[in-house]
């Protein structure tokens, strides 16, 4: 494949890779969300990330099993490594 | 593999999947953590109890549902009371 | 499969470990540059958050291909909660147990190891 093709987009992880440097927003399983600047990635989707923000949004339940509203938990952390497996989405974050 | 060649013959505290907890002399592994386990112990933590220790004997763990093999300090796990001990057992890992 | 990290200088060593034989293919070689870039962290100190929301800190010993990873003088974050590793010198911890890996902004060059994370990238598609 000759450079041209190379630099535009020709698969998902391309949009990944325009994001490399940037703030990206990544939808997590278990209910967790984080923001960070994007360093590396790789075909797992494993990434690295600073200037973290991590949100989890956690329902509990009372006694009697009835979930209370949903609150947030947040959590800043400066370098960060996400497994892949846990990788729902990531997109380049709105400004 | 970051290896656990050094655990041979020591006293180990295996992690499970599920969240269990088994102390053991570590007898043998392979590259997929199948683990063999001299003298095998189940150390069931709950929050109302101390420690409970179920004797398992000689077990071959599949690698599939380790989550961690630590090697234990056996002189400093033979100070603490076990039957003191109380904790909510650990959680199950999910994906 | 031989990778042979160069120890000279930091700055280096994301891009040096490039693997000299070519004899498995491009998307494999696309997973290697986590393993390095953990490589580089060694003798760090790290937190690893597993998925059952223990943290456990320690000084990073080792890592595989399966980012499987081995710590030395741990401790837990909240040993209140988690009383289960209080006897415990060192683990081995299965690389898919992980869910994050925390450490200190200082010991990652963001520059280098996005610079690797390109190269890394083309040579996938090659």
């Amino acid at each position: 494949m000759d450079d041209a093709a190379n630099s535009g987009i020709s698969e998902p992880l391309d949009l990944v890779k325009l994001s490399l440097g940037e703030r990206v927003f990544i939808k997590l399983r278990g209910d967790r969300t984080v923001t960070g600047v994007l360093h590396a990635y790789d075909a797992h989707m494993n990434v690295v990330l600073s200037q973290v923000e991590e949100t989890i949004h956690i329902v509990d339940v009372t006694e009697d099993g009835n979930p209370l509203p949903p609150r947030i938990e947040k959590r800043n952390l400066e370098m960060l490594f996400v497994r892949g497996d846990g990788v729902i989405l990531i997109s380049p974050t709105q400004q | 593999m970051a290896s656990i060649e050094s655990y041979v013959d020591h006293l180990v505290q295996v992690i499970l999947y599920d969240g269990r907890i088994i102390v053991g002399k570590l007898k043998g592994y392979d590259p997929r953590t199948n683990l063999i386990l001299a003298d095998s112990v189940e150390r069931e933590y709950s929050t109302d109890q101390g420690v409970e220790m179920i004797p398992l004997g000689l077990y071959m763990i599949k690698g599939d549902n380790v989550a961690l093999v630590a090697e234990l300090d056996e002189e400093k796990d033979s100070t603490i009371d076990y039957t003191e001990v109380k904790a909510e057992p650990l959680g199950e890992i999910h994906h | 499969m031989n990778i042979k990290i160069q120890d000279s200088t930091h700055s280096t060593r994301y891009i040096d470990i490039y693997i000299t034989q070519r004899t498995f293919d491009a998307s494999q070689l696309f997973i290697m540059l986590i393993f390095s870039f953990f490589k580089t962290l060694t003798d760090q100190v790290i937190t690893v958050e597993l998925k059952n929301d223990l943290s456990i800190t320690g000084t990073l010993k080792s890592v595989d291909q399966f980012l499987n990873i081995r710590l030395d003088g741990i401790s837990v974050e909240d040993p209140e909660r988690h009383p289960h590793m209080l006897a415990v010198k060192n683990c081995f911890i299965r690389g898919s147990v992980v869910r994050y890996v925390r450490m200190a902004a200082r010991s990652v060059d963001t520059t280098l190891l996005e610079d690797a994370t390109r190269r890394e990238a083309k040579e996938a598609k090659k």
